[in-house]
């Protein structure tokens, strides 16, 4: 926050990356279901950020204004490029996949079998799956990720989990 | 929890735990940022050229109105003095005898204050044009 406040905002960039650059994939992702657009948006992100920071009057978090910047830039790119892909669409599968090569192979199938039902939830349902596991379970963190409520978040977990235990059990 | 709902999130850990950017992620954002910081650079440079010479150009304008106004106010106080001069002698026959009189006496007054004023304004406008430094743009 003193190198934003101090306008060096090279230096306050890479201190930013490594914090958020995590967090501004996984929302990117869930909203995009496709690894390397999300890829894209990430990087616009924090180029935004970047050209952003000097007028950065700190009335909200950085981490409010960072999530805010990146929802707005997942929207503008869902927008941008449809008819959309899907978390079950081979290549991110492919992607998906490569995040651990060394799963055997019928663990590979249930994966994909999980994937695809990950894929058939409602949207905000997929959002709150995807980076609740992937930002260790924090239901706040995930909250403030998607500006929702912790309740809303637990709702939508809620019954996103029994939706996929029962289609599992299927 | 049940067992079905640990391994679910077991699963879901599996799936979504491990979800990062590439390997070269870093390095590729550091070189578009090099490249946005020399454009921006590039532009505020051309921003900064652009506003200087819009600057100047108001300069000169508003300069250039300055001495209109001042040959207009010449010219203003010169038709104001022979208006007044011409009424003067329009009027001159029909006055009275007394005010001709009291006239009379202050005929040197009256054409010494047009004579100042006919030379004073210009020299006054030129005097001001001159020491108020320069011109200031809000």
């Amino acid at each position: 926050m003193e190198l934003v406040r101090a306008q060096r905002r090279d230096e306050a960039i890479a201190v930013l990356l490594p914090a958020f650059r995590r967090k501004v994939f996984g929302l990117a992702f869930s909203f995009l279901r496709n690894r390397e657009a999300a890829e894209d948006v990430t990087q616009d992100v924090f180029i935004k950020v970047w050209r952003a920071l000097p007028a950065f009057d700190g009335r909200a978090s950085l981490s409010t204004w960072i999530y805010t910047i990146a929802r707005n830039a997942s929207l503008s790119a869902l927008r941008a490029r449809r008819p959309q892909s899907s978390l079950s669409d081979p290549e991110v599968m492919d992607a998906v996949d490569a995040i651990d090569t060394a799963a055997p192979a019928d663990s590979m199938v249930e994966r994909a079998a999980l994937l695809r039902l990950v894929d058939q939830l409602p949207r905000k349902q997929r959002q709150v799956i995807v980076l609740f596991y992937m930002e260790e379970q924090s239901h706040e963190e995930v909250a403030t990720m998607l500006a929702m409520p912790v309740g809303t978040v637990k709702t939508l977990l809620h019954r996103a989990r029994a939706r996929l235990s029962a289609a599992a059990g299927n | 929890m049940s067992t079905r709902d640990s391994q679910l999130d077991k699963h879901l850990e599996a799936l979504f735990g491990g979800l990062d950017t590439a390997a070269d992620f870093d390095t590729r954002l550091m070189t578009r940022l090099q490249a946005a910081s020399q454009t921006d650079a590039a532009e505020r440079a051309i921003r900064v050229q652009q506003e200087r010479l819009r600057y100047r150009k108001a300069q000169l304008g508003l300069r250039s109105w300055h001495r209109s106004v001042l040959r207009l106010l010449t010219l203003d106080t010169l038709g104001i003095a022979v208006l007044l001069v011409v009424a003067i002698v329009t009027a001159w026959p029909h006055l009275d005898r007394d005010v001709l009189d009291i006239s009379r006496q202050y005929v040197p007054y009256i054409a010494t204050l047009l004579g100042v004023l006919v030379t004073a304004v210009p020299l006054v406008g030129t005097w001001v044009e001159r020491t108020r430094g320069p011109v200031s743009l809000r």
